[in-house]
Formats: C-alpha cells, structure tokens, sequence
C-alpha cells in the first residue's frame, strides 16, 4: 500500500527523518512509536506532503507520490488526523464531514455543479452514517468548536474517512482520552479495519498500541531503530534504550 | 544622457536616500508592531504626521527653537502610540486580525479628521535646521536640512537597536513577540510590554513625522495616505518584523522614488514603485530579510 | 425626492463594492485591491458605451469580465503572500490601478466632441442613461436589479458546499488542503468572482455618476469595500447591506445634522464597533438570538 524509501528531511541543521525505509502493507495497522521528537508527526507530514522532502520518496500503491500536491494526495486515498485538532470551528460539524468529501470517486461521481452548488437540503446519507458510527448525530448541527473535547476528537477522526480513505495515518489520537474512550477508539479502529482500511497509528499510549496494531516501528532522532510485531519490539533492547536510556556507571 | 543630467539624477538620488530615512523610520514602526502583536497599525504614519502638528499646535505663539520642536513631536508621538493602542488593540480579541485592521482603519481616518478641523485643512510651514547649509562636494551638494534629517534619523534607529537587544525591555518584548503566554507566565505583563512597545514606536514615528516636515518644509494632512501606502512598502521590502530590512527598504525605496521621478516625472513616479514591490513579491516575498522557516 | 433616490443608487453601488470584498474575505484574504477592479470596471463599462456605441448590458457584461480576468491575474500572485503582506501587496495594486488612470488618455472624436479618458482630468459625459431617457427612478431600479441577483447568487452560494469550502479555506488552509481541497483554486476563484462583482459595480458607478476620475478610486474606498463586511459581520450577506446602509446613511444623511463633524465620528465609530462588536454587526451570535427571538414570537403568538 504504502512505502517510503530513504525519507529525509532537514530543517535547516536538524535531521527530522533520516534515511526512513517503511513499509506498510494493504489492511495492515502499523504503529509508529518513539520518543517526543523521533520524527513522527513529520514523517506523517511528509506523506501528506505538506513539507517538501530532503530526498527519498513516497510510494503509493505503486506510484511515487512524491511532487503530487497534498489535496490530491487526499484524491489518491490517503486521508489524516491532526494531534493538535484542526477543525473547521465556524462550520458545523455536518458541513464538516461535508467539505472533506474529496476522493476520486466521490468527484468523480457528481455532476459539478449539483457537488459545489447543492445545497444541504438533499439527503446526504453517507454522512448521517458516518455521523452514527461516531456517536455524533445529535450534534449535527452545532458549529465545532463549540463541541467538548472528546467530540471533537471523534469529529477529527470522522472527517479524516469522508473521503474514503484507502490509508489513513492517525496522528496521537489517544492523547487526552480517558479509558473509556480509548476503549471506543480501540473498536472503531478494529471496525475500519474490517472495512479494508489500511492504518497508519502514531500514539504515545502504550498499551492501545500493543494490542490494536499488527506490527510497529520505532523512531529516534529521525531513524528507524526497530521494527516488528509488538512482542518483538516490546522485548528490543534499543527501543529500551530510546525510552528509557542506557544505564549510568553508578 | 550626457553628464549633467547625470550628476543631476546622482544628486536627486542622494537627497532621496536622505529623505528615505523618514521611510525607514516609519517602516521601522509598522515593522515592530508587526513584529510584537502580529498585527498592522494601518494608522501609524498618521499618527506621525499628527504628533508632529501637536509638536506645532503646542508651541504656537511662542517662539521655539526647532530641536526642541522636534523633542516635542517624539514625546507627542509616544502619547498618540499609548493612545492607539488603548483605543485601537487593548479590548479587541487577539484572536480577530480583521477587527483590529479594521479600528486602526477607524483611528486613521478620526486622526486625519483631527487634523483637517483643527488646522480647517490648511497646510503649515514646519521648522527645519540647517536649511541654509549646503555642502560641496564636488558637482553635487548636499542640503544640510536633508543631512541633519538623515543623521537624526539614523541615531534614533541606533538607539533603537540598541534599546531592543541590549537592554531587559528590548529582551521582554522580543519574548513576548515570540510567545505571548509563556512570556506572561514567566512574569512579564504583556499589556505594559505592549503599551511600552506602541510608545517606542509612537516616539518614532513623531520623530519621523517631525523629520518628514522639516525636509519638506510644511505639514498637510495629504501626507498621511501616501505616507502610509509608503510605510506599508518599505516594510514588506525589508522583511515583516525585519527592523535593519525596513532601515534599508526605507533608504532604498527613498533614493529610487527621486530617481523614477527624474527619469519619468511625478505622475508616474509612484507606479514604479509599486512594480518594485511587485517585483520583490514574486521574486523575494519574505522582503530583503525573510526570517527563517521553522518547524511549524 | 431626487436626492433619496441618489441616495438609494449609491448604497447599491456599494452594497456590490462591499459583496465583492466578502467573497473573497470568506476565503480569508483581505484585499484592498476591490476598488482596483471596481476602476477597471467603470472606465471600460464608460469607454463601450461612450466611444464603441455598445448598449448598456454587455457593457457592463464585459466590464465585469474584464475586471474579473485582471482579478484571476491578481488571484494567482497573491496565493505567494500572506495575511497582512497581501494587505500592502493589494494596497499596492489598486493604487498601481489609480495611478494607470491617472495617466490614461484615450480620446476619440465622438458628434463633434472629443470623449474619453483624459489622464487626471478624468473621464467625463458619461451620459448612456440620460441620452437613452433613463429617469433617475430607472436608473435606480436597474442598479438595484443587478444588486439583488448579486446577493441571491452569494446567499445560494453560502447555503450551498462552495460557501461551505469557501469558509473552510478562510478558517484553517492547512487542515482544508490536508481534507483534499485544492485550496489554490478555491482562494483564486472567490478573487475572481470578487473581481466580477466589483467591476459590475464600477461599471454602473460610471453611468449614474457620469463621471470618473482616479482621485475617486483611492485607498480610501479599498477600505470601504473591506470595512462594509468586516463591520457587517461575515456570516450572511445582509450583515455587509445593513453596514453600507447604517454608513453611507450616517455619512450622508449626517450631513444634515452635524456638518463638518461627520467625519470625525465617522473614524471614532468605526472604532467603537470594532471593539465593542468585533465579530461585525450580524455575527453568528446575533442570528441565533434573532432566531431564538423568533421562535419565541412565534411561540407567544400561537
């Protein structure tokens, strides 16, 4: 589905990714872990293609990505949540869902001017159904930012799928959540998959990782130190030594 | 062109770069706002040009000697900057760049008004020193008013710098331009520190207005309009929140206002000046001292 | 009477200024340049219809499409530049505008006079409407007309996904871009069509003033044309009719009553709307009281 090879990227003087190879395979759920700045958010910049690369590429089911501006990387199938969340707060969390609808097909299927100029009376089925799986129906019609924070964590999560991703990289989604709602964020992940969504999961919260993903890679300084399934990377002693460190003659 | 006109354009274009230090200045004020807050002070180079009227207002009937005219125009001109940013910033949302566009809008147009019915609209004659002085050199010379405008100028912009990087406020603002809350979490009131950066700069600016007047002789409420399209150039030239970029843009745009008018005549003398900016839009949109990308 | 319907005709010409600058502020660009194209609109609506004899509906037709051809050439540049930088650079562009007019000749000889723009003279009798029989109540009536097909149009748009779009790119261009909108199109097409608003306006700002100049152009009406949906609040287009109305109202009713001073209050006004009603006259707060309001009425009265 997805590979990236050789992925660098500098800042200036800083080496946020270093020679990155990853590959995550179709309906697969990959983690990616390491250390506050490992480089992960950037690496899911990259693939967005929100920063320019240093050098390497970005394939896509074949086909380098990498010059492909980022709205029509969303066309392509590839689709993100923000850490941070980016919502459009003066819409409503409809109109949210409503603006994402951008892959290739769903252009593709519309007249224009019925897709740009129809107004939202016309029954939108699709999205009232994303809108359920979320849990998000009764607040339709209020404007995001005036929704709790929980809510609008989902509606970040709902608007990275209306445009039917293929690959989705979900950025620190946990981050915030109390156990119950990683509880749901763990089932709906496992419902996506079902679905044939290939997932991309950068996430602090150790134990979503260990028990949602189907491997993991770890990051430090920008590299790729480990990579495997969560037992073997658990049990790596340079993932020990990212985390924690390497013991101090006392 | 055989060589007197081109001592002719050499000369206009050295009085120009003269002149342009009232530009810098001005750009060195929009700039700094800009750099502070993040926002634009569409008001400053009127706020200028009025300081230096209430210079004059002041001391009407009396007979004063110039510097202290000038004085007077910087100390009126860091007054009208706290005043601004009572009216225009204070109460106003951080998170509204429009609403704050929109009253400095507001305070240029109440200024201009200020001025027009105190003066009923006419131009007055502004004091200027050494304006009987001209020096030789060789086929050029140089007006000893332009001189003093450019020299006062360029120790107020030392100053300046001076204040911003070598000194605890100049540190404070700096921090609090970069990071507002934690700037404030580490103790540093941002209101004094905003109040105290409009006042430095309303102190520039009555300084540039009162240069402004004594290089051309007069005051008139005309100014203002140019003098703010003007500011605004030279501070995108220079690099938003670039204060040695505005000193350079301010020079630069200065020296080649006189040159284009020499060549092409006052009509047309402010379009090139917008195809200069233009040019550096397409080519160099950070200005001449783009900060550096970051992270984010 | 006369002076009411003058009245009525420049607060439709504005009411267009004003819309034109709301496209594109949705996208979140503030353009001074509106009155640049509003310029363009009205010298070559004025030259169709005085010198190439054309009737005064494709003139305005073609004016409109060449202001907004010159707003699409201005759309791509301004993508480079950003927030307040476009500011200046829009500034800078409309002044550039004034300046060409400024030093515009373009003469020809037309029953016996000379016509046409005339450098900082300006460019006079422009006379279509009276020369054709128009009264001032005609002249009104159609200005009005192209008015209210306007505002149908952008409250359609703003109910419709291109509003919608439109706000996302105005609101977070980021997260629009990430969300697989081109954000480039977008924030060139609301310049375009702002473009094509205000040089329909331009267009007959020329006929029912008959005459043009540069000076009238300036960066004060650029302010205007921002300040109108910025004061009226960005939510709805009857926020920016209701501003022009309370300001070319106040500017010109006020006459009346306070003389010289209308001015002054003029500025300070603006001032104390900003900070007391940051979010413009009509903001989202308003319509939902308003709507609370309504469906009390309608409770009570049931």
């Amino acid at each position: 589905m997805l590979e990236l090879k050789g992925l660098t990227k500098h800042f200036g003087g800083v080496r946020a990714v270093d020679n990155v190879d990853l590959s995550v395979a179709q309906g697969e759920i990959l983690g990616l872990i390491g250390p506050n700045g490992s480089g992960k958010s950037t690496i899911v910049n990259l693939i967005c293609g929100l920063f320019p690369l240093t050098s390497g590429q970005v394939i896509l089911r074949g086909t380098d990505i990498s010059q492909v501006p980022p709205h029509t990387r969303v066309g392509m199938g590839i689709a993100r949540t923000f850490q941070n969340i980016r919502l459009f707060g003066q819409l409503t969390v409809w109109q949210n869902l409503w603006v994402a609808q951008n892959s290739a097909e769903q252009v593709g299927n519309e007249n224009f001017l019925r897709r740009w100029l129809g107004g939202p009376r016309r029954a939108r089925a699709d999205i009232d159904r994303a809108l359920a799986f979320f849990d998000l129906a009764h607040k339709r019609d209020e404007l995001a930012a005036n929704l709790a924070f929980g809510e609008q964590r989902r509606l970040e999560f709902a608007r990275a799928l209306a445009a039917r991703p293929a690959l989705v990289l979900l950025d620190e989604p946990a981050a915030g959540m109390n156990a119950e709602e990683i509880d749901q964020l763990d089932a709906r992940i496992r419902k996506l998959r079902t679905e044939g969504v290939t997932i991309l999961l950068i996430e602090h919260h150790v134990e979503l990782v260990m028990a949602v993903t189907d491997r993991i890679a770890v990051l430090n300084f920008g590299q790729k130190i480990a990579e495997g399934t969560p037992a073997e990377v658990q049990a790596n002693p340079l993932v020990r030594e990212a985390y924690l460190g390497t013991a101090t003659a006392a | 062109m055989d060589y007197l006109d081109f001592i002719d354009s050499v000369q206009s274009v050295a009085d120009g770069v003269l002149f342009g230090a009232t530009y810098a200045l001005l750009g060195i004020g929009f700039t700094l706002i800009f750099g502070v807050m993040h926002k634009i002070n569409l008001s400053f180079a009127a706020a200028s040009i009025g300081a230096a009227y209430a210079s004059l207002l002041i001391l009407a009937g009396v007979k004063a000697p110039p510097a202290l005219v000038f004085l007077l125009a910087a100390l009126c001109g860091g007054g009208i900057g706290a005043l601004v940013y009572l009216v225009g910033f204070r109460f106003i949302p951080l998170a509204n760049p429009l609403a704050t566009l929109m009253s400095t809008v507001g305070l240029l147009l109440l200024i201009d008004e200020i001025i027009v019915h105190t003066t009923q609209g006419v131009p007055l004659n502004y004091p200027a020193l050494f304006s009987d002085v001209i020096i030789r050199a060789g086929p050029f010379n140089l007006r000893g008013d332009l001189m003093f405008v450019f020299a006062l100028g360029c120790a107020c912009m030392t100053l300046l710098l001076a204040l911003l990087y070598r000194t605890r406020l100049g540190l404070a603002t700096r921090a609090v331009s970069q990071q507002p809350v934690a700037a404030e979490l580490c103790g540093i009131s941002i209101t004094n520190v905003n109040i105290l950066t409009f006042v430095i700069t309303g102190v520039v600016g009555g300084l540039a207005g009162a240069m402004i007047g004594a290089a051309i002789g007069m005051l008139s409420p005309l100014l203002s309009l140019p003098l703010t399209v003007k500011g605004l150039i030279v501070t995108v030239i220079g690099g938003l929140g670039s204060i040695p970029g505005a000193i350079i843009a301010g020079l630069l745009v200065g020296g080649l206002e006189n040159l284009f008018q020499f060549f092409r005549g006052v009509s047309e003398r402010d379009l090139y000046i917008m195809l200069l900016l233009f040019a550096f839009l397409v080519f160099r949109p950070g200005g001449l001292f783009a900060p550096r990308a970051g992270r984010d | 009477m006369d002076f009411y319907l003058g009245l009525i005709q420049i607060i439709g010409v504005h009411t267009l200024l004003g819309l034109s600058a709301y496209c594109v502020l949705l996208t979140g660009q503030v353009s001074l340049a509106q009155a640049g194209f509003f310029a363009i609109g009205a010298y070559v609506a004025g030259m169709l219809t005085v010198l190439a004899g054309w009737p005064i509906i494709p003139a305005l037709i073609a004016a409109s499409l060449v202001a907004g051809a010159m707003a699409c050439a201005v759309g791509f540049p301004a993508l480079r530049v950003k927030g307040l930088m476009l500011v200046v650079a829009t500034t800078a562009f409309g002044e550039a505008v004034r300046l060409f007019f400024f030093n515009f000749n373009y003469q020809l000889e037309r029953g016996g006079f000379r016509l046409g723009p005339h450098g900082g003279e300006g460019f006079r009798q422009i006379r279509y409407f009276p020369e054709h029989g128009w009264s001032t109540l005609d002249v009104m009536l159609f200005i009005w007309a192209v008015v209210v097909l306007v505002m149908a149009a952008l409250w359609w748009m703003d109910r419709s996904r291109a509003g919608a779009v439109l706000r996302a790119v105005g609101e977070d261009e980021l997260a629009a871009q990430s969300s697989g909108i081109n954000v480039t199109a977008v924030k060139v097409t609301a310049m375009t069509v702002g473009g094509v608003i205000a040089g329909a306006g331009g267009g007959l700002f020329a006929h029912y003033t008959t005459h043009i100049e540069h000076v009238q152009f300036g960066v004060v009406l650029a302010t205007f044309a921002v300040a109108y949906p910025i004061l009226g609040g960005l939510s709805n287009v009857f926020g920016t009719l209701l501003a022009v109305i309370f300001i070319q109202g106040f500017l010109i009713e006020g006459l009346r009553f306070m003389g010289d001073w209308r001015n002054l209050l003029f500025g300070g006004l603006i001032v104390l709307a900003m900070n007391v009603r940051p979010r413009g006259l009509i903001d989202a707060g308003a319509i939902a009281a308003l709507r609370r309001l309504l469906r009390n009425k309608e409770r009570a009265g049931a």
